[in-house]
């Protein structure tokens, strides 16, 4: 961990002279701010499982009657009616 | 590989309370509350949306876990019973002695 950091500075007292970083980086460390919601995080987690949950109920509805389909498939097959 | 034929649709579809999906649920839950424990915020009210989301997630892999358990099971006692059919000399169900004939018999010495 100390050792990036520590070539990052060197970089910049390389650069010195210049009022730029030869790397840019789009990712900032910061630390977690816990003083407001997070409201889109949080609009996000809802709506996912929300989605997933229908998700699920229409899954296990399907199932339910493809398994009803199919055993009334067999059953009419055996009893052969017209 | 398909992660399940289509012939596992003939089997009667997994309740939505299942062992699988709760276990997994409560799991995804365990890791919201661990994960809350590790970035030093109150385990159980902090994240609600989080501890919903990981339970959610859990109990949806669980249905699946489970539909694919029990295909594999019926597939296997389903090669079973049709090996047990196909050769009947090696399963031969012994003949069940009755209780008259297992006993000795009496002979009261007086």
């Amino acid at each position: 961990m100390a050792a990036p950091l520590r070539r990052g500075k060197g970089l910049r007292l390389a650069v010195g002279a210049l009022g730029f970083v030869l790397t840019r980086s789009a990712f900032v460390a910061r630390k977690p701010n816990y003083d407001r919601p997070n409201w889109f995080g949080v609009g996000l987690a809802f709506s996912t499982t929300a989605a997933l949950w229908v998700l699920l109920f229409k899954q296990h509805n399907e199932d339910v009657t493809e398994y009803e389909r199919r055993q009334k498939e067999r059953h009419h097959k055996c009893t052969g009616c017209s | 590989m398909v992660f399940l034929p289509d012939e596992a649709r003939s089997l009667p579809p997994p309740p939505l309370f299942n062992k699988g999906s709760a276990w997994l649920g409560l799991a995804g839950w365990g890791a919201a509350l661990l994960d809350n424990g590790f970035n030093r915020r109150p385990v159980l009210r902090a994240g609600v949306h989080r501890q919903i989301l990981f339970a959610t997630v859990g109990w949806f892999v669980g249905y699946y876990l489970i539909k694919r358990t029990e295909y594999a099971h019926a597939k296997r006692d389903r090669e079973l019973f049709e090996y047990v059919k196909q050769h009947p000399e090696d399963f031969k169900t012994k003949e069940k002695k009755r209780i008259g004939e297992l006993l000795e018999d009496f002979c009261p010495i007086r």
